[in-house]
């Protein structure tokens, strides 16, 4: 190929961005070789100083990626593949933000920053941990840097580069043949809609931040089995743990609710591959922190509090590779893009598992371990037992959303189940129950011993439990036993907690953190089952018109039909969709509900707007729009709407002799002849040129409102000609025809509007006490924080 | 046996009992030939939309019923039906993977996912 030189190119950002990946990459490694050696060789401090200037190198560097890439993505440099794909001109500023972890690089590269940021950290508070500590974040930062690299070595091609030129991606396109191609590349690819969400600014940060802090408390147990010193770690690490798995659990929380407040899936879970991936790695690690309060408390359990911090991090790095290595194909609904780094993620992931664990067995004799069984009435023993229903829960999940990958390794045909859902839930509910229940009972007990007063007050707890639980179980409605056996897990949880809360609430709240996290989980779990098992999709079809005669008695219909403007009985409500209205690329559809009390009068009324996006690319994307009540919330979204509305069509052509003062009926509502005027102002009409020129003044009365509304007849050079007055909102339109000056009356055809093609297609959810999965979430992350801040204060 | 021992084995039945659930749960990727001889038994089928034939939605008269021929992997051709609308951007799917059983001589799809050109990433530059 000839060489061409291109015009309007900005080559500077994309060079400067470039070479930042490469430094950060190759200074990852000289600080990982440092950090290596300067544990090695502790007296030796040339080694910890050189590796302090590498780690400070790398984060410039990594700062100055950061700051090229944004430039291209603010800039619209389009001929960057990345600003191309994943941006367009008329993106807001805060959606700009987006399209930088719209792509996998640039989620790699928010994974790179954390990793820095939380290194910079620990350059602060590591103190003699630093240098271990630092050697295995570096290990996994030079793992994720070379996913940027985008260089080709012989003939495999190490990671994807987010600073490749559009020509280069393309290089067979002709159009790159031109030295002016820029001039032709308008706008770029845009966002995707379904990103298009202030919660999308929100939650792959956090989510992020969550992955990445998992890698300390990893480096932290990896560093004491390096070391052989196998109890100080606990102390630093566990502060690291708790803030991971609160920011983590934010962020699967956060996805839930993005999910649930913009996504058309009808709920905040689905027990998606991608979800599963997140959830996982969480439930691991709180085993893990489970696991580790009780070594400091007893001594006891070591080993599987290290193995299950090791494994919380390789769950990350299994998450990752599930999620970015396109196996999951055919399985999930997210649709994530093959770069062709399965095989450079599948070395990540190996390198990380096969150092684990060689680490392990060969330190495996040397790890402290207890002589004797734990004795049953004690905190540690049900704390223990909680932790491993975790893991079995963690097992299970895992187990079903690699079945690709289990499909890939034996060359098997397995499909994910046909119900998911119920799958999952005959699992995952009985392991609820029991870590319900189990919040309760380890919390109730002491350490090490206990007396008979301990089972005493628990057995009065769980007698009010029981009590609340049947009260409850009437009044959410319920009607399963299996849920009692839930809510029952849900009430006691809270009611021991609280109740072992209640001594910490005058001023030393900050002790409490525990029994905060588990009231809040125990909320969570009656909001979680209440919200899906009384969840009631309210748009079933009962028009009565005639269902199409193959429709066979599957109980899923449940879209309904709306015609614009025709009120239709939907449950307890009389629903109708108003109109229509365009915000930015967006179309809003405003359906006005009514709700009906048990007499059928109305109780309230209240309007949504779900919308759609016609996306030129995906067609119709549609958000749902939703009531909150403190009881129960009202989702709402689009499922279909017609295809082409095109121009309004007229039919039910009626002819009115009427004159002064009498009335026009139509179906839309009816009109009166308020009089005749000759003096008509008309606009766009040139007056002059009409020998006879009249309006006939028509006050139109629909339902709720009145219009005014003048159809016009003319006579112009001897032939007649009229002018028709359209009523948008009654959908009416009027044309004056004719005079007879006999009968002093007048000749006019009443039109309405084809409301035919003017509709939508509609999905309603109910969701019972949804509140108490977000109030949940909230109170367990605030008992949290609490934990966090008790502890750091423990390093003190 | 002490406790740890049956703590121990409990896990290992439980963990057993998890891999059984997997294999007996899951479905299975197969063809309208296979789907035809197990009629109601549910199976993913992955395949093509036949464009010659026509698809049939009509929400006027029935907001839930959505039909049209689908040719799978081994090139066997048959109608499926849809109690749901018409999925966005069906038109422009490359593959469809269809979750459902035969009902007769029609599939009865509970779900259906879409395989676009890669949705946003078709590397067409428009000019």
């Amino acid at each position: 190929m000839e060489s061409v030189t291109f015009i309007g190119e900005h080559l500077f950002w994309g060079n400067l961005g470039h070479t930042a990946v490469v430094v950060s990459f190759i200074s990852s490694i000289l600080a990982f070789i440092s950090y290596f050696f300067a544990e090695k060789n502790p007296l030796d401090q040339s080694w910890s100083k050189l590796a302090k200037y590498a780690f400070q190198l790398h984060s410039l560097a990594v700062l100055t990626i950061i700051g090229a890439l944004f430039k291209i993505i603010y800039s619209h440099y389009f001929e960057y593949h990345y600003a191309w794909q994943h941006s367009s001109r008329d993106l807001p500023v805060h959606f700009m933000i987006s399209c930088f972890w719209e792509g996998q690089e640039g989620s790699f590269l928010l994974w790179i920053f954390w990793q820095m940021v939380i290194g910079q950290i620990l350059l602060r508070s590591a103190k003699s941990w630093l240098n271990p500590v630092m050697a295995v974040l570096m290990l996994s930062q030079i793992a994720l840097t070379s996913m940027l690299l985008g260089v080709k070595i012989i003939s495999y091609k190490l990671g994807s580069s987010p600073f490749e030129l559009l020509r280069n991606v393309m290089s067979n396109a002709p159009i790159f043949q031109q030295a002016d191609y820029l001039s032709k590349v308008k706008d770029g690819n845009g966002l995707n809609p379904l990103l298009q969400n202030y919660w999308m600014v929100i939650h792959p940060p956090t989510l992020f931040f969550g992955f990445a802090t998992t890698v300390v408390p990893f480096a932290y147990a990896i560093a004491a089995l390096w070391r052989r010193d196998y109890s100080e770690w606990l102390k630093p690490a566990l502060p690291w743990a708790l803030i991971s798995s609160m920011v983590l659990g934010a962020g699967i929380i956060m996805g839930g609710f993005w999910a649930y407040e913009s996504l058309s899936f009808g709920g905040y879970w689905a027990w998606d591959p991608v979800e599963n991936a997140s959830l996982v790695p969480w439930l691991i690690l709180i085993a893990g922190i489970h696991v580790m309060i009780i070594h400091k408390s007893t001594g006891n359990s070591y080993i599987v509090a290290v193995i299950l911090i090791i494994t919380t991090f390789l769950l990350v790095l299994y998450a990752t590779f599930l999620t970015r290595s396109g196996i999951l194909g055919n399985s999930s609904v997210h649709s994530f893009t093959d770069l062709g780094m399965s095989g450079q993620l599948l070395v990540f992931l190996l390198f990380f598992v096969v150092m684990a664990v060689a680490l392990i067995v060969w330190r495996w004799k040397e790890m402290p371990r207890s002589a004797k069984d734990e004795e049953i009435y004690t905190r540690e023993f049900w704390m223990f037992i909680g932790s491993l229903v975790l893991v079995i829960s963690s097992f299970q999940i895992t187990l079903t959303t690699s079945i690709p990958v289990f499909n890939k390794m034996f060359s098997a045909n397995m499909a994910p189940p046909a119900d998911v859902i119920s799958h999952y839930n005959k699992w995952q509910m009985p392991m609820a129950i029991i870590i319900g229940v189990l919040t309760a009972v380890a919390h109730l007990l002491k350490y090490k011993k206990n007396g008979p007063e301990g089972l005493k007050r628990m057995g009065i707890y769980a007698a009010i439990s029981l009590v609340l639980t049947i009260a409850l179980y009437f009044g959410f409605e319920l009607k399963n036993f299996i849920y009692a056996g839930l809510l029952f897990a849900g009430v006691f949880g809270i009611v021991a907690n609280f109740m072992l809360l209640l001594p910490f609430l005058r001023g030393k709240i900050k002790l409490a953190g525990a029994s905060v996290a588990h009231v809040g989980f125990g909320l969570l779990l009656i909001g979680v089952l209440v919200s899906s098992a009384n969840k009631e999709v309210i748009s079933i079809n009962d028009s009565g018109k005639p269902i199409n005669p193959e429709a066979s008695s599957k109980e899923n219909v449940e879209n309904i039909y709306l015609e614009r403007n025709t009120p239709h009985k939907m449950g307890d409500y009389i629903i109708t969709y108003v109109k229509d209205s365009q915000h930015w690329v967006n179309t809003y559809y405003q359906v006005n509900y009514q709700k009906l009390d048990a007499d059928g009068n109305v109780d309230y009324t209240f309007n949504l707007y779900p919308n759609g996006q016609i996306n030129p690319k995906m067609g119709l994307v549609a958000n749902p729009d939703t009531k909150h009540y403190f009881s129960h919330d009202v989702f709402t979204y689009v499922s279909s709407v017609p295809s082409n509305k095109g121009e309004a069509k007229f039919i039910n052509e009626k002819r009115h002799e009427v004159g002064v003062g009498d009335t026009i009926f139509t179906n839309n509502g009816y009109a009166i002849l308020k009089g005749v005027n000759s003096n008509t102002e008309a606009e766009k009409i040139d007056v002059n040129n009409f020998q006879v020129l009249l309006g006939a003044e028509l006050k139109v009365y629909t339902l709720s409102k009145e219009y005014d509304a003048m159809p016009m007849y003319g006579v112009q050079n001897n032939a007649a000609t009229s002018y028709e007055a359209l009523v948008d909102e009654a959908k009416l339109k009027f044309r004056f025809i004719g005079v007879n000056p006999q009968n002093q009356k007048v000749t006019i055809l009443s039109y309405e509007q084809d409301m035919s093609g003017d509709f939508v297609i509609m999905k309603a959810i109910v969701f019972p006490w949804i509140n108490l999965v977000w109030a949940g979430t909230i109170i367990m992350i605030v008992g949290f924080f609490l934990s966090i801040i008790k502890r750091m204060g423990d390093l003190k | 046996m002490n406790r740890t021992s049956i703590i121990g084995l409990v896990i290992i039945a439980l963990a057993i009992g998890a891999i059984v659930s997997m294999y007996g749960d899951a479905s299975t990727y197969e063809n309208f030939e296979v789907a035809k001889e197990n009629p109601g038994k549910e199976y993913h089928i992955v395949g093509v939309l036949n464009r010659e034939k026509e698809k049939y939605y009509d929400p006027q008269k029935d907001a839930n019923y959505f039909t049209f021929y689908l040719i799978d992997e081994k090139g066997i051709e048959s109608k499926v039906v849809y109690h749901n609308p018409e999925p966005a951007d069906f038109d422009r799917s490359e593959k469809i993977v269809i979750v459902g059983s035969m009902e007769g001589e029609q599939f009865e799809a509970s779900k259906i996912l879409l395989k676009c050109p890669s949705k946003y990433t078709d590397n067409q530059v428009k000019t």
